[in-house]
């Protein structure tokens, strides 16, 4: 019986060790993560481009869906037609209130453009006219890199409409 | 106080007296309920008999002396009690025998929709025994399948070995019968937990793997068939109520409200027969305040079934039960730190629902070889929720079936039916579409070669829904079932399942908050699946042993996803892949005194296209239960762990949608509850009382996203039988 008693016991302690963590917490608060830069432009903006869009990309694109959600992180507002230099914020600026950003690493980085007036989600309707790299080499993106509760800076793109990046997948 | 206890204790042992001679008294079990047949027997003498049907027993002419009894029945715990003093005065003993933790007789039906002997059958099965809920104080049905092994809830979604994720109420893969009717509503193709009448059930049978050969498109995971008593003999009034309490959250921050919320219920059922007429009458109300903010439940149930024997060769079972239901719609929490309070979007949205089903089951005894059976259903649902926009839906769902089982020889044994079922559905969120479907299915067992038995079945269905095109299905399946020995058992069992889409996961169309809607999907395929098991039991005296590698391969698997657009809709995977291992062990320790069972599952489950692991699927899962019962007391602790699961609905949760803020929190689960109970039956009193905790040290975690599991909770409860 003393046996049993103590197989009891010891079945009892073990839950109340295994037990002592309290699981789930309430995670603290940070303040907003985001991003700011600049993008130029230069030579004449092609004909017919209804939307121009800083787009934010967590993976790089390796099919044709991986331009859309759920690897889409974040959409810029709209640059306006024939600009030559734009400076934005994400906070400030996102396209729609339903893009939430956040902290992490973001691998492709890009601008793209759209001749259809409405967002579509067609890859066909898009181009990327603009890559954040480094040192000015467009087939070599560059990862964003955003901390949390803070502000990425200088996170620069220039569209050369001369010299247009290599296309993702079609 | 110690003066006190040894009273409580020694009670039933002091009103243990005499009547010259005669030694009489009455055996029950827990349930209150006569046990026919059992074995009374003085240690030592000659003298012995059995209870009547009315489970007493007489023995005269006994020598005056200190006696041991041993009372005993077969699925019974053997009791022994020790110091009876038989003299002049000895007074009638009421004895309580409970249900047998190794059950070696138990019969079941839902196998093969005939009765077949556990030890018998091709695939895993668990029998779950209905006095656990109250004992447990389980709130509503499917809080008792949280406690086997194999079965996961994800919220009141139920998953047996992995066959379903979380969708939202939207489509099973686990049918849920009442007496062998299909329980599922005709629009979501869900199961309403609170509709089963608890207080009417004789016992749980559990298939823990693919039976769409029997039983169509919703059992491609299992199937839980709940099995109601038979007409009783004497009036029987049982009533039950209890009452308990959330405890304060763990963290200040999440409190909410300064109130100990609450919950709370009593039911009163009659049992009786007049003549050949057995009836049974329920009626329930129970409410639950909730730890969280907007998740209150305020329900009444009412239920009545009635057994009406024809002739000796002809039966009638018409039963029905109606449900109204309002509750608030806690869909996910605000965030991490306000886990206990809604959305701001979703705080004050409701849900108001009545639901009524009804069967019809003939039976025909034609001879001792051939016994028919005919079984119709009427399911009729109808909510509507209160929310971002007014949703509603109406659904009819009409079901026959008609099955024969004709036994050709001692060898053979054949199983065949035809079924239909029809649904009319009206709402602003599915359509109107209209839904039917038709089915044959034979089997045939064979018991030809000695110590094995051999079964193979084929099914097949057509299902149409509204204006997409007909679908046909064909799943055979055979299995084997061999005994090394009698206590050695080999089961092995190899079929293919299918599972129509339901009209809810084809054609929901709403909005649900954040910018983001669901979007119907009228190419949603059907999914099927291969998948094969193995297993073995073990039994030795006093320990039980059961252990099953299964695997099921699913093409075409349904599941909600995003789409690139940014909405939610049911898609099909191509291909995914469940692998698993489970072990059961049950051990009585010192029989009929302490008890501890336990279950380990380890699943493997894959999106092969993805090579992710799928969604709401823990690897790892373990359930433990301890049971000590000295005299008339019952201790009862319970376990349950499962490792933290590795995919979940990460698009709902991350950037760029965050619909669920801090979603992606999720932990492995520690949960520990502890019963204690006292039965008074045995003072005579016809009363039985619990007191529960619930997540006694008040662990954290979510079984989906942005729902925070029940915090630790207390309750009382009773029951007394008049």
């Amino acid at each position: 019986m003393r046996r049993y008693i103590v197989i009891m016991l010891g079945f009892l302690i073990t839950l109340i060790f295994i037990s002592c963590d309290k699981g789930i917490e309430p995670l603290e608060v940070v303040g907003p993560s985001g991003f700011e830069g600049k993008v130029t432009f230069e030579g004449s903006w092609p004909e017919g481009i209804k939307r121009t869009h800083l787009v934010v990309f967590k993976e790089p694109i390796k099919t044709v869906d991986d331009f859309f959600l759920p690897n889409l992180s974040f959409v810029v507002d709209s640059i306006p037609y024939g600009t030559t230099e734009y400076s934005y914020n994400s906070i400030d600026k996102p396209f729609s209130s339903i893009f939430k950003f956040a902290a992490g690493n973001y691998k492709y980085v890009v601008v793209a453009q759209s001749k259809t007036p409405e967002i579509t989600f067609n890859r066909a309707d898009w181009t990327v006219v603009g890559v954040y790299c480094e040192s000015g080499n467009q087939t070599s993106p560059k990862t964003m890199i955003v901390l949390p509760g803070k502000i990425a800076n200088d996170i620069n793109i220039n569209v050369n409409f001369q010299n247009p990046p290599p296309q993702p997948p079609m | 106080m110690k003066k006190y206890f040894l009273i409580l204790v020694l009670l039933p042992l002091l009103t243990m007296n005499a009547q010259n001679g005669i030694f009489s008294g009455r055996i029950i079990n827990e349930k209150a309920e006569p046990v026919f047949g059992a074995s009374v027997i003085i240690v030592g003498t000659s003298f012995g008999t059995s209870a009547n049907e009315f489970g007493q027993f007489e023995i005269k002419n006994i020598p005056n002396g200190i006696y041991s009894i041993h009372v005993s029945s077969v699925s019974y715990e053997k009791r022994t009690i020790s110091n009876v003093q038989i003299n002049e005065s000895t007074k009638p003993l009421n004895v309580i025998l409970k249900e047998a933790l190794i059950q070696t007789e138990q019969i079941i039906v839902s196998a093969g929709k005939y009765e077949q002997r556990v030890q018998d059958l091709t695939v895993s099965t668990a029998v779950l025994q209905p006095e656990i809920i109250s004992k447990k104080n389980h709130l509503t049905f499917d809080d008792l399948l949280r406690y086997v092994p194999g079965i996961q809830m994800n919220l009141e979604q139920v998953s047996i070995r992995g066959s379903s994720g979380y969708s939202k109420g939207a489509g099973a893969r686990v049918l849920v019968a009442l007496n062998g009717l299909p329980m599922y509503s005709g629009d979501n193709g869900d199961i309403v937990w609170e509709m089963i009448p608890v207080a009417d059930i004789e016992r749980v049978e559990i298939i823990k793997g693919p039976a769409s050969s029997l039983y169509g498109s919703t059992a491609i995971g299992g199937v839980i068939n709940i099995i109601t008593k038979s007409t009783v003999k004497k009036p029987i009034t049982n009533f039950r109520s209890y009452f308990g309490a959330y405890d304060k959250p763990s963290y200040d921050v999440w409190k909410w409200n300064n109130t100990y919320r609450q919950f709370y219920g009593a039911e009163l059922t009659h049992s009786n027969s007049y003549k050949d007429l057995g009836y049974t009458v329920s009626i329930k109300k129970f409410d639950n305040d909730s730890y969280r903010q907007n998740d209150f439940t305020k329900r009444y149930l009412g239920y009545i079934k009635l057994n009406y024997n024809l002739t000796e060769e002809n039966k009638l079972t018409f039963f029905a039960n109606y449900l109204s239901m309002n509750r608030g719609n806690f869909l996910y929490w605000k965030d991490s730190r306000n886990a206990l309070v809604p959305k701001d979007e979703d705080n004050g949205n409701t849900v108001r629902s009545n639901r009524i089903f009804t069967g019809l089951i003939y039976h025909h005894h034609f001879s001792e070889f051939l016994t028919t059976e005919i079984k119709t259903s009427y399911y009729r649902t109808k909510f509507t929720g209160y929310g971002l926009e007014e949703t509603t839906s109406i659904a009819d769902l009409v079901r026959g079936e008609a099955l024969a089982n004709y036994k050709a020889s001692d060898e053979f044994l054949f199983t065949a039916g035809l079924e239909l079922s029809h649904a009319n559905i009206s709402s602003n969120i599915f359509r109107n579409p209209t839904f039917m479907g038709g089915a044959g299915y034979a089997q045939a067992e064979y018991k030809g070669i000695p110590n094995l038995i051999l079964t193979a079945g084929l099914r097949y269905d057509y299902i149409k829904m509204d204006s997409t095109s007909g679908k046909n299905a064909v799943t055979p399946r055979a299995g084997l079932n061999y005994k090394f020995t009698k206590d050695l058992i080999l089961r092995a069992s190899v079929g293919t399942g299918f599972r129509a889409p339901t009209p809810s996961e084809v054609f929901t169309s709403t909005a649900v908050g954040g910018g983001v809607s669901v979007i119907e999907n009228p190419n949603l395929t059907y999914e099927t699946s291969f998948s094969f098991e193995i297993g073995t039991h073990y039994t030795m005296r006093d320990i039980s042993l059961d252990a099953a590698f299964y695997q099921t391969d699913y093409n075409n698997f349904i599941e909600p996803n995003l789409t690139k657009e940014g909405d939610i809709q049911f898609l099909n995977i191509s291909k995914a892949r469940i692998q698993g291992l489970e072990l059961v062990a049950d051990w009585n320790i010192l029989p009929a005194l302490l008890t501890f069972s336990t279950g380990y599952n380890y699943m493997w489950s894959r999106d092969i296209e993805k090579n992710k692991s799928m969604k709401y699927r823990p690897r790892n899962t373990v359930y433990t239960n301890l049971r000590f019962t000295p005299w008339q007391f019952e201790i009862g602790v319970d376990f349950r762990y499962w490792s933290k699961v590795e995919e979940i609905d990460f698009a709902l949760a991350e950037p760029p949608l965050a619909l669920v803020v801090d979603g992606e929190q999720r932990v492995p689960a520690y949960i520990t509850d502890l019963m204690v109970g006292y039965n008074f039956f045995v003072m005579n009193i016809p009363a039985k009382v619990y007191l529960n905790a619930k997540n006694i040290f008040n662990y954290n975690y979510v079984e989906f996203i942005g729902n925070l599991a029940p915090i630790r909770n207390y309750s009382l409860s009773f029951e007394l039988f008049f």
